[in-house]
């Protein structure tokens, strides 16, 4: 059932395309009839996301789950500005991304929002404390304040005494916790994840989520997160169903 | 501090691959070391020996007396001139000289010889005339009893005319008052040249020959520094101005010549038409076709140079884009984390310099034994070569700022050249695109 909350106009329950969603001065991010398009012509067109209004929260843990190839990963790079639009927009704290140059959008990603990868992508040659610490030095933070936030960050992540560790010698998990205190490192608005916890084991998984929902509610940062594993999404407190680049449902917990 | 690390450790992810780079680069930096340290060594040694020996840094004339020389082209005021130069720091000494050609007459033969009237105090601190003496003395300006000058004769011709020590020498030309000059010297003194036909004889026998009074046809100049030569000429040329020197003339005074001297003479007008019409020439003017074959050369030289930098940043171009293209995902990660594709070139560029400093550290370290070798000892030729009518009969190198600057200068600049491309091209990468999104 669409939540109280949801500004999903359209009638979800038919796949009907959501049409504008009215505007709400608290969401942090809306999008508005948001496509993405792939393909030149007609016929190999691949509608990956397709018509999708949606407003967030501050602060919500928001899960966008659908089974492989239904648009996730589109819909959240669409929602941090890694991808271009084909139409509609994409507001971030109010924010038309879709207008910003390349370097604009580099600095309101290093500014403004936290990425995690699947596949953890940290940068191998550096060691943990580095990772975290790059994102700080890219927005000019001093040295001695990039030390401590990266102290802070690791001990929030659970990973005191492994800042000196290249990723190679970290677990997988390990690499994911690193990769959530580099996201936090910048101090962003919104943190975007896709599938973090896909190529963990599920113990390794549910425990990373739960930190992630520990940082959610004591840095009040709004977390999207993409996954198909239903054990991942129970903890999530707003579930958007897509399929076919499609919101096919959204609902509060 | 971090992108520096960033780009160090990068550096080193592919281990073999950057070491074979890094020699390759080092290796291109010895090459071009020591082809112009070779170069250099050559050249200054040919340059040195014919300014030295006989030419100076600089020469001044009568106009076109380099191209068409006439005994009549004259510099009328040689002492004026000299005076002036001897105030300039710049210049370690100067000579003056006539010269004429001549026909020569022993008591058998006869031969054409090339008459050079030479200031015998500064041609000693000027040339190496005085070392060359093989048999004899450097003659000095005095007529013996009977009062005829010595002169010096170059080898060649006293072997052309059968002569030697003590023998009589008559000469036959045309004074430059269009009389017949004609007289008679003792040979004094014999040079070392197997190849010219040269007498030497003291400066005033020769004007007086020749019908010169206070007269000659070339002021040569020694420097202290020899690669100073054009700038220097520009400097001596504008002091030779009339202005310059007439105004030298009257120390103290600031108001000019005409304004001091309301009826100027005919003899300064003589003079003032005079000064401006010589020309002051580097040595580069003088020996024009030795000077043109070593640009030549080293035009040749810098060519295959640049064939060699070539094939190697084809090799450095080669990693590079290797390098960006395994770490594709990297950049994309790089710019979805907040990164600006500047940053993203910094760092590639960034990656290549240090690539390219630390092989032109390694180059340099093995360049100096054998650039000092060539320096100090040098390679004996089995055949001297001929450079512009001088013979080099041995290699030898230099060693100086410029042997090390320059390839260091062009390899870091070809290196930072080569990485633009890529790194422009990782710069670019689309995020969605470099994380294999779709």
């Amino acid at each position: 059932m669409p939540s109280k909350r949801s500004t999903i106009s359209a009638k979800l329950s038919d796949k009907q395309p959501a049409t504008a969603a009215p505007r709400t001065d608290q969401a942090i991010i809306t999008t508005r009839s948001l496509c993405r398009y792939y393909g030149d012509d007609e016929h190999n067109k691949v509608k990956a996301v397709d018509n999708i209004s949606i407003e967030i929260r501050p602060a919500e843990f928001t899960a966008i789950v659908g089974p492989s190839g239904s648009g996730k990963t589109t819909l959240l790079h669409l929602l941090g500005g890694l991808d271009d639009v084909t139409s509609g927009s994409v507001e971030l704290a109010g924010t038309n991304i879709a207008d910003m140059s390349g370097a604009q959008l580099a600095d309101f990603r290093r500014d403004h929002i936290g990425f995690i990868f699947q596949a953890y992508n940290l940068i191998p040659v550096l060691s943990a404390a580095e990772n975290i610490e790059y994102i700080m030095l890219l927005q000019g933070i001093n040295n001695n304040t990039r030390k401590q936030r990266v102290e802070q960050m690791l001990a929030q992540v659970g990973l005191q005494g492994h800042g000196n560790r290249r990723p190679n010698k970290l677990s997988g998990g390990q690499q994911q916790r690193v990769a959530i205190a580099r996201a936090m490192a910048s101090k962003p608005d919104i943190i975007l994840a896709d599938e973090p916890t896909a190529n963990l084991d599920s113990k390794t998984g549910i425990a990373l989520l739960d930190l992630m929902k520990t940082l959610n509610e004591t840095n009040n940062i709004t977390f999207v997160f993409s996954t198909h594993d239903e054990k991942i999404m129970n903890r999530a407190s707003r579930l958007i169903h897509i399929e076919d680049g499609q919101v096919i449902k959204d609902e509060n917990r | 501090m971090l992108l520096i690390a960033l780009a160090w450790r990068n550096i080193f992810r592919q281990k073999r691959r950057s070491l074979l780079t890094a020699l390759s680069m080092a290796g291109g930096y010895l090459v071009s070391a020591f082809a112009i340290s070779l170069s250099e060594g050559s050249y200054n040694g040919a340059i040195n020996f014919f300014t030295e020996d006989h030419s100076g840094h600089i020469q001044i004339h009568q106009a076109n007396y380099l191209k068409r020389p006439k005994i009549h082209k004259t510099i009328n005021n040689p002492q004026t001139i000299s005076t002036q130069l001897k105030q300039n720091t710049n210049i370690r000494s100067h000579t003056l000289r006539v010269f004429a050609p001549v026909l020569a007459y022993s008591e058998t033969k006869n031969s054409h010889a090339q008459l050079v009237g030479i200031d015998l105090a500064l041609e000693q601190q000027t040339s190496r005339l005085a070392e060359k003496i093989i048999a004899g003395q450097f003659i000095n300006n005095q007529q013996n009893t009977a009062g005829y000058y010595a002169v010096m004769i170059s080898s060649n011709l006293a072997r052309v005319l059968n002569i030697s020590l003590g023998d009589e020498l008559i000469l036959i030309s045309q004074g430059a008052d269009g009389s017949v000059a004609n007289d008679l010297y003792i040979v004094g003194g014999i040079i070392n040249n197997k190849n010219a036909r040269t007498v030497y004889l003291p400066l005033n026998a020769a004007q007086l020959f020749l019908s010169l009074p206070n007269k000659v046809h070339q002021i040569a100049i020694l420097l202290n520094h020899s690669g100073e030569a054009i700038e220097q000429a520009q400097h001596i040329q504008q002091l030779l101005s009339a202005e310059s020197l007439l105004g030298d003339s009257f120390p103290g005074e600031s108001v000019t010549v005409s304004s001091l001297i309301p009826k100027l003479t005919q003899a300064e007008k003589s003079l003032r038409q005079n000064l401006t019409n010589l020309t002051v020439s580097p040595w580069q003017e003088v020996e024009a076709t030795f000077y043109q074959s070593m640009q030549a050369d080293k035009r040749g030289m810098n060519i295959t140079l640049g064939i060699i930098l070539f094939i190697v940043f084809i090799g450095v171009l080669n990693t590079v884009l290797m390098s960006v293209m395994e770490r594709t995902r990297e950049f994309g990660v790089l710019k979805a984390i907040g990164s600006r594709p500047l940053q993203i070139t910094t760092l590639i560029t960034l990656e290549t310099t240090m690539l390219a400093s630390m092989s032109i550290v390694t180059g340099f370290a093995l360049s100096i034994p054998l650039i000092l070798w060539f320096k100090n000892t040098g390679l004996k030729l089995s055949q001297p070569v001929d450079i512009g009518g001088v013979v080099l009969d041995r290699m030898t190198g230099d060693m100086n700022l410029y042997v090390f600057l320059a390839p260091a200068i062009a390899m870091l600049t070809f290196s930072i050249l080569v990485s633009i491309p890529p790194a422009f091209r990782a710069a670019s990468i689309s995020p969605t695109k470099a994380l294999g999104s779709h």
